[in-house]
Order: structure tokens, then C-alpha cells, then sequence
């Protein structure tokens, strides 16, 4: 699938100049393996200077391993990058003649603020109208997990996840909502505690049609 | 940047974000005056924690910003992200002070934070401040921990101004933490402080490193508690302050 837009966006055209995938293809990833571990160790240099510009002991107990690890860490919560939609959705998309709404809501979410690099985490709300074909309900969690486990931006991630099931099924309308919470407002800067971000795309019938829309906010979000 | 040669206790963890004592590795010389290193090889008394000096400074911060800055496009470069693209271009140096931040306890002093609030009254019974939000960085894998820590403590004809229970916990907290030491790290300080007749800490804290990662268990939560003297010798006082942080 192709959205040229979105290939700039995440920065992926510019730096790996291949594909025109939200993420690395399969054949490119291949090839990165063997720099994979070159990566890491790359990374975990970067966290041992971070700690001791810290002012931190670097060779207590409790900090010898912490650059590994850090970095580890790091690249779980990237793992988004490596992975593409075609590999997750290819064989769960079925014809059904299903014509009504189908919701999965209070999808959990986690994905790191590329400006801070600090966690934001929430709930994913996500619906469709189906158009003669449906996906294996996990796949929408799973589309969840690809987009949010990158550098995001909460307006941008909620958008890749409306084009993504817009592309893979054609439906007649895709609605995602995301409510989170941002530790960079949260435990510094302003420090507002109960603060909370909510964002939404509406395409298709969501967007067009009110009643629609209505509907599946009252099945969502209105408790 | 390398470590100052005075860097003691190589092997030995005497460090204070190990145990409670004082005196971290000091920075080298181009930061202000220098605190006094420690005796090599010995561990201060957890007696001095309160005392303990400053490992950092505003103008440390100031010249460690550009190595990591550096340091933090390195990062993003290796998970594999463009580091020019627009979003991302000032990021290293957002993400370097926003770290700065999060360990800003190094920055402080507990002797600063509560020397005037100090008050001589003829109280001794039991104050709790409860619920008071605390957010701390891991040590083990750098993500955020956070949650709320209760404090309650029996005065001995001193008491503290309130608020700087709260920044006790801010000052130990904006630190690589883990919560074990964290919660002793605040019972303690209190302790030196007033000399009360007990003290008890709960803390109640959310680990992003096992909810974002690893095991990932969304609802898990981390209790701790550390209680000294009379909350610790006597269960009715102990039953008392539990009961009331609960409700």
C-alpha cells in the first residue's frame, strides 16, 4: 500500500530510500541484520555517555548494565519501524456480507513522543463499516501496535491507523479515536497530572454521515 | 567526559544512589566548588544521607547539553529514524533537558529544601500527608516510574512544614531510582531531620519498563514501604497509619 504523504512524514523515504512503506520492506530488512547488532552497541555507547553527563556513577551496581538495557528498551519501543502491515493482515482479510459497524475499543496503547522522547500511553478506539470484507479482529489491535511503536506524534499515529484499515479493506467508513496521556506534559514542563489528549480521524460514512459518527461515540466513549 | 582520578570506591557501590550514604563521583574540574570526596574505600554512615552534597550544578547541565544532544541523535540514528526530519530536529537537545529534569535531584540539596521549615511544637501525634504524586526514572532500563507516596510521621516537639515532605520525595525521586531505595531514601531523611518518634513511608508506584515492555502487565503495581521506630515496634501504630492512607 501507498500513501506518499506518510512516507514523508516518518522520515522513512528520506533515510532508508526504498520503499514507499511506512517502514522498512521485507527484503531491506533482511539486509539491515547484520548491522542490527552494530546498532545496538552504537545505542548503548550513546546511553553510557548519557548517564555519566548525568553526573551518575556509571560502574555502581545497579547502573553496569543499565546502557544495554536502555538500549534494548529503546528498540522494543521502536519495533514499529521493522514491521509492515502486509505482513500482519495478508491472510486474515475475509469475505463476509457484513454490513453493520464493528468496534474494538479500549485497544491499549503505548508509543514514545518524538519530540521528548518520553512515553504517552492510552486507549485506542477503532470502527469500521464493512464492505463485503472484514479483518481478524486482533489485526486492528496489531495495526495499533506497528504505528504507535515508533517516535509519534498522537495526531499522526491516529491518522496512520484510519488510512491503514482504509487501505487494507475498502470499507465503507473507518472511524479511530485516541485518548492518552503524555509524560512530557505530565512529568515535566507544565505538569498537569489529569491531563489528557484525545485525537480522531473520521473517513468514509463516520465522516459523512452524523448519525453514524454519533453512534459510535455513544458506543465508545459516552460510559 | 571522563571521571575525575578522586573517584572513589571503584567496585565498591558507596555511591548515594546505591546506599544511603553521601557523595557521589564528582564531576571534574570547570563546575563550581567542588565537594569534599569522601574517604576511600569506607562507606559514610547512612547518619550523613541528609547532609549529602550536591553532584551537580546548573552550569554542569549547561556544558553537558551538547554531548548529550549528541548522544541522543546517535540514538535515534541506530532505531533507525530519520534524525532531520522536521519533527525530529530539535528533539536531542528537547530530549537531553528534559532527562536533565528527571534527575534534577542531584541538583538539591535535603539540608536546602527543609532548613528554615523546621518548627518547635508540642505535637506527637500522628501527621500523614498522603497521595502525593511521584514520578521517578528507572535506573535499570531509563523509563519513567510513577505513582503516589504516602508519609506519615510522629513528632518528637519538632515538627516540618508540610510541603517539604513533598519535596524530600521530588528531591529523591528526580533521580535513577529503584524503589526500594527510594522509599528508604525519604524514611531516612525525615528521620535525620526531626529525630521523630517514627516515621512510615508507602509508596505506590506503576513501572513503565514492565507495563511498555518486557512482561507487560498493564495493571501491576509496585508497593513499598519503609517504617522506623515506633511504627515499626508498635503494630497499633503501624495498623493506624495504614488505615488512614487507605481511606
Amino acid at each position: 500500500m501507498e500513501y506518499q504523504h506518510d512516507v514523508e512524514i516518518n522520515g522513512e523515504d528520506k533515510y532508508q530510500n526504498i520503499c514507499k512503506h511506512n517502514g522498512l520492506c521485507k527484503k531491506e530488512k533482511d539486509s539491515k541484520d547484520d548491522t542490527d547488532s552494530n546498532k545496538l552497541s552504537h545505542i548503548e555507547k550513546a546511553y553510557t555517555t548519557i548517564l555519566s553527563e548525568l553526573g551518575e556513577d556509571v560502574d555502581r551496581e545497579g547502573l553496569r548494565r543499565t546502557p544495554l538495557r536502555a538500549a534494548k528498551a529503546m528498540e522494543f519501543f521502536t519495533k514499529g519501524y521493522k514491521e509492515t502491515i502486509q505482513d500482519i493482515l495478508n491472510d486474515a482479510i475475509f469475505d463476509e456480507d457484513h454490513d453493520e459497524m464493528v468496534i474494538v475499543k479500549d485497544i491499549d496503547l503505548f508509543s514514545l513522543c518524538e519530540h521528548h522522547l518520553v512515553p504517552f500511553f492510552g486507549k485506542a478506539h477503532i470502527a469500521y463499516l464493512p464492505n463485503k470484507k472484514v479483518v481478524g479482529l486482533s489485526k486492528l489491535a496489531r495495526i495499533v501496535e506497528i504505528y504507535s511503536r515508533r517516535l509519534q506524534v498522537q495526531e499522526r499515529l491516529t491518522k496512520q491507523i484510519a488510512s491503514a484499515i482504509s487501505e487494507a479493506l475498502e470499507p465503507a467508513g473507518v472511524a479511530v479515536v485516541i485518548e492518552a496521556v503524555h509524560m512530557c506534559m505530565v512529568m515535566r514542563g507544565v505538569q498537569k497530572i489529569n491531563a489528557s489528549t484525545v485525537t480522531s480521524v473520521m473517513l468514509g460514512t463516520f465522516q459523512d454521515n452524523p448519525i453514524t459518527r454519533k453512534e459510535f461515540l455513544d458506543l465508545t466513549i459516552r460510559k | 567526559m571522563e571521571h575525575s582520578s578522586d573517584k572513589k570506591d571503584a567496585g565498591t557501590s558507596s555511591v548515594v544512589n546505591g546506599h544511603c550514604d553521601a557523595g557521589m563521583v564528582k564531576r571534574p574540574a570547570g563546575g563550581p566548588s567542588q565537594p569534599p570526596a569522601a574517604e576511600s574505600g569506607s562507606q559514610r554512615p547512612v547518619i550523613e544521607s541528609w547532609r549529602e552534597d550536591r553532584t551537580r550544578s546548573v552550569e554542569d547541565n549547561e556544558m553537558s547539553l551538547p554531548s548529550l544532544a549528541a548522544a541522543y541523535t546517535t540514538i535515534l540514528r541506530g532505531l533507525g529514524d530519520d534524525p532531520q526530519r522536521q519533527g525530529l530536529l530539535k528533539t536531542p537537545w528537547r530530549a537531553a533537558t528534559a532527562m536533565q529534569f528527571f534527575t534534577k535531584g542531584y541538583q538539591e540539596k535535603i539540608i536546602d529544601v527543609l532548613n528554615d521549615a523546621i518548627f518547635d511544637e508540642d505535637h506527637d501525634e500522628m501527621v500523614i500527608v498522603k497521595d502525593i504524586d511521584m514520578f521517578s526514572m528507572c535506573e535499570h532500563h531509563l523509563v519513567p516510574i510513577f505513582g503516589r507516596v504516602h508519609i506519615g510521621y510522629l513528632p518528637n516537639k519538632r515538627v516540618l512544614g508540610l510541603s517539604k515532605l513533598a519535596r524530600i520525595v521530588e528531591i529523591y525521586s528526580r533521580r535513577l531510582q529503584v524503589q526500594e531505595r527510594l522509599t528508604k531514601q525519604i524514611a531516612v531523611a525525615i528521620t535525620e531531620a526531626l529525630q521523630p518518634t517514627g516515621v512510615g513511608v508507602v509508596i505506590e508506584a506503576t513501572h513503565m519498563c514492565m507495563v511498555m515492555r518486557g512482561v507487560q502487565k498493564m495493571n501491576s503495581k509496585t508497593i513499598t514501604s519503609t517504617m522506623l521506630g515506633v511504627f515499626r515496634e508498635d503494630p497499633k501504630t503501624r495498623d493506624e497509619f495504614l488505615m488512614l492512607i487507605r481511606s
